[in-house]
């Protein structure tokens, strides 16, 4: 049910963000049928980093907060089937600060985290593969798979630029 | 002797009171209090049911009982006041009956509800001098804890750690390292892959993504990713099921052929022990191997060799299958989910389960072990829940008397452990809410006149004052956000139209960036309260009830990378929470003061760790 710590937490986190957050990020909380908004779940967008294989793409992602946020992290998921060593084909992000048995501490907020995505979208982390596709490829067909990121960053570049 | 019922009183008056012992005990003027006193016991589970004997036989005043959930046939061990006839009834009800057959004086009223109903608003936990939480989860805890907060009620809070009834139970070392070890994959998850896996094979295709989308925080993850990947590959084997090599094309599929896909990840396996994919030729080599043995008893406790898992997982496999089949037959869209009581679901989960922990080289479990954990069965010790229980009422006599400074946060292990109090804690997220009971007519009322009149309308000591909160401001009804200074579409809505009724919790925060101290940096929750009458001529337009001192949020997050942790300078003085559990006190709880000075007790739930009970 309704956990007090979370729901002042998600107040919190976006006022802040909404003071602060980088440049070319997006992150906003859904809307429910019912014209309210859901804090639970967030929209969100990372933009790839100028001068790498994934600049001008906008990356569109879901953030969902468990109940039991800060304590737990939250979990977040590309598209299906995105292409990246590190992200299930699920589309679920791993990433160590999203582990709760690894690196998540309950202070590290979402301006952290979507950075975080950002900096692992250019330097994948080999010792821990999540998807076959994009991992055996890196591996063995560096040029392809940078034609492939490339490729994704096209389909991802938002219409109006 | 004082007698305190006369119902009896001509046959009894020649006998002690069965209240004689308490009364020697605690003296003739405490139990007057004792037996004066209304308690609410929230949950009649295992400390539930030795708890509500404790109280009826202390001759505690009014009890009322709160439980959920119906009688099972597993809860019998423990949970005495149940007998196999009322299997099925309402654990509240028939635990009320059977405490009177205890004592047949007590006032005891059984609720079979849920804790988070509306008709158990603030002004019902306001009517209790006492509340005995004996429940199994942490919302329900928090939820408890947070009504007790509001409404200025003690609390006694009580659990037992499912790792410590483990090892009390079994005295096993193997089980203990089984909970203690870091191991890449730990056992106590490997039968979620077989639960996995029937869900794929019979379950609904949305159940499935859903179950796989749990783990993939876990490291079965990567497994389990690769299944996903492979997703296509079974829906194909489920269009197999029901032809005589569909038991081989899975066993291959999910034993050897995946394996070997994961193999081909090198990098997964430089610190850990790589997989070795199963031979379904060398695994059914033995053709003497049944999965279906004399002894059904020693069966189930025995760790099966690979082949008997392979018999077990193909016979399972092919009994599901038929009943899928056929049930498909009748109905197109049906589908199974796992039932630990199901013994072909059982066999075939702990089968798989085993068979994945020889590829990974895991230690085996027997399927007894797996019903264990597959589902979710805590083997409780009835002794520890009586020693707890027993414990909860001394607790609660030492409460009704007054008596803060004797109460003690009590743990057992191997023996009773007693500790003081924990200090109060400035920063905790919790008891730093303030919280208000808003009654207000919900239909005439909108949003915005709460923000404008409740909100920030002018502070003062008056029931009809505002709270007087500034800066930005957010309005939430658990994670729905019904107002910020980004989003104010909703602000000419009433109250009953965004669902805000008659005890809904409503939380309000704000950021003062004028004030830099953030010392104006609250969180309130307002209770509901519905007022027809209010907002008509004459008539307040809302009253707020509780102290208007506000309590500042303890510092929050910022931006800057790792800040300083909460050094608030808030100046609550809370008071002490008694926690009474089993633990091995590895498991620190944030136990929490909290209060005015009045002798309340809560146990909070900080943001720190928290056991799940479950």
């Amino acid at each position: 049910m309704v956990n007090p710590i979370c729901q002042a937490r998600l107040a919190e986190e976006r006022k802040q963000w909404r003071k602060d957050h980088p440049f070319g990020f997006w992150a906003k909380p859904t809307k429910n049928t019912d014209n309210t908004l859901n804090l639970n779940k967030w929209d969100v967008g990372i933009p790839g980093k100028p001068n790498t294989s994934w600049e001008n793409g906008v990356y569109p992602l879901t953030m969902t907060f468990p109940e039991d946020y800060p304590q737990k992290p939250p979990k977040l998921q590309f598209p299906p089937k995105f292409f990246h060593p590190n992200i299930y084909p699920s589309g679920t992000v791993c990433l160590s600060i999203l582990d709760e048995d690894k690196d998540w501490k309950p202070s590290i907020t979402i301006k952290q985290i979507l950075l975080g995505i950002q900096d692992l979208l250019d330097d994948p982390n080999l010792d821990s593969p999540a998807q076959q596709d994009a991992y055996v490829m890196l591996k063995r067909d560096k040029p392809g798979y940078v034609r492939k990121v490339r490729q994704q960053a096209k389909e991802y570049t938002p219409k109006d630029q | 002797m004082v007698l305190i019922s006369s119902e009896q009183g001509e046959s009894m008056r020649v006998m002690p009171s069965r209240y004689s012992g308490v009364q020697a005990a605690v003296g003739a003027d405490l139990f007057k209090h004792v037996s004066g006193s209304r308690v609410l016991m929230v949950g009649a589970g295992g400390i539930g049911c030795e708890l509500l004997k404790n109280l009826v036989m202390s001759g505690f005043g009014e009890i009322e009982v709160v439980d959920l959930d119906t009688i099972d046939l597993s809860n019998l061990n423990r949970q005495f006041l149940f007998q196999h006839r009322h299997i099925g009834k309402a654990k509240a009800h028939v635990a009320k009956e059977s405490a009177l057959g205890f004592n047949p004086d007590a006032k005891i009223k059984s609720h079979h509800a849920s804790i988070y109903e509306a008709q158990f608003d603030q002004a019902w936990f306001k009517s209790f001098d006492l509340v005995l939480n004996a429940l199994d989860n942490l919302a329900a805890r928090r939820h408890v804890n947070a009504m007790c907060l509001a409404a200025n009620v003690p609390l006694i809070e009580s659990e037992i750690d499912t790792v410590l009834r483990l090892r009390w139970q079994t005295q096993s070392k193997d089980i203990s390292r089984l909970y203690n070890s870091k191991h890449p994959k730990r056992p106590d998850t490997l039968h979620r892959v077989g639960q996995k896996l029937f869900v794929q094979l019979f379950g609904k295709p949305e159940d499935e993504e859903e179950t796989i989308n749990e783990e993939q925080t876990s490291d079965n993850a990567k497994e389990m990713a690769h299944l996903l990947h492979e997703k296509e590959a079974l829906k194909r084997l489920r269009e197999a099921a029901g032809t005589p090599e569909y038991g081989k094309l899975v066993f291959e599929k999910v034993f050897t052929d995946d394996v070997k896909g994961l193999l081909v990840m090198e990098d997964l396996w430089k610190n850990r022990r790589p997989p070795t994919p199963l031979n379904f030729a060398e695994a059914t080599s033995d053709p003497s191997v049944t999965s279906t043995p004399a002894d059904e008893l020693a069966w189930d406790r025995k760790v099966w060799s690979i082949e008997e898992n392979t018999r077990v997982f193909l016979d399972s496999l092919h009994e599901l299958a038929v009943d899928f089949i056929e049930q498909q037959k009748r109905d197109p869209e049906f589908s199974m989910s796992f039932d630990k009581d199901d013994l072909a679901a059982l066999n075939f989960v702990t089968a798989t389960a085993n068979l994945r922990a020889e590829v990974y080289g895991l230690e085996k479990k027997s399927r007894f072990a797996v019903k264990e954990m597959a589902g979710n069965i805590i083997p409780a010790v009835a002794t520890t829940n009586a020693i707890i229980a027993g414990l909860i009422v001394m607790t609660a006599i030492k409460v009704l008397a007054g008596e803060w400074s004797s109460c003690k946060n009590t743990w057992v292990a191997r023996n009773i452990n007693p500790e003081r109090l924990d200090k109060p804690n400035p920063s905790c997220a919790v008891c730093t809410i303030n919280s208000y009971t808003l009654a207000i007519n919900t239909e005439s009322a909108s949003l915005g006149d709460l923000l404008e009149m409740v909100v920030k309308g002018s502070p003062g000591e008056s029931p009809t004052s505002g709270l007087g909160i500034q800066g930005e401001i957010a309005i939430q009804e658990g994670e729905r956000l019904l107002y910020d200074v980004e989003f104010d579409d909703n602000l000419d809505m009433s109250l009953s139209e965004l669902g805000i009724r008659h005890a809904t919790r409503v939380m309000i925060t704000n950021e003062n960036d004028d004030d830099e101290t953030g010392n104006s940096n609250v969180s309130v929750i307002l209770y509901i309260e519905h007022r027809d009458e209010f907002g008509m001529p004459a008539k307040p337009f809302f009253t707020l009830d509780g102290d208007r001192t506000l309590v500042p949020r303890p510092r929050a997050p910022s931006a800057a990378p790792d800040p300083p942790k909460a050094t608030s300078t808030a100046t609550n003085n809370k008071r002490p929470a008694v926690l009474i559990d089993s633990d091995l006190g590895g498991n620190k709880r944030q136990k929490q003061e909290n209060g005015n000075g009045d002798g309340v007790m809560h146990i909070l739930d900080e943001d720190d760790t928290v056991l799940l009970i479950e």
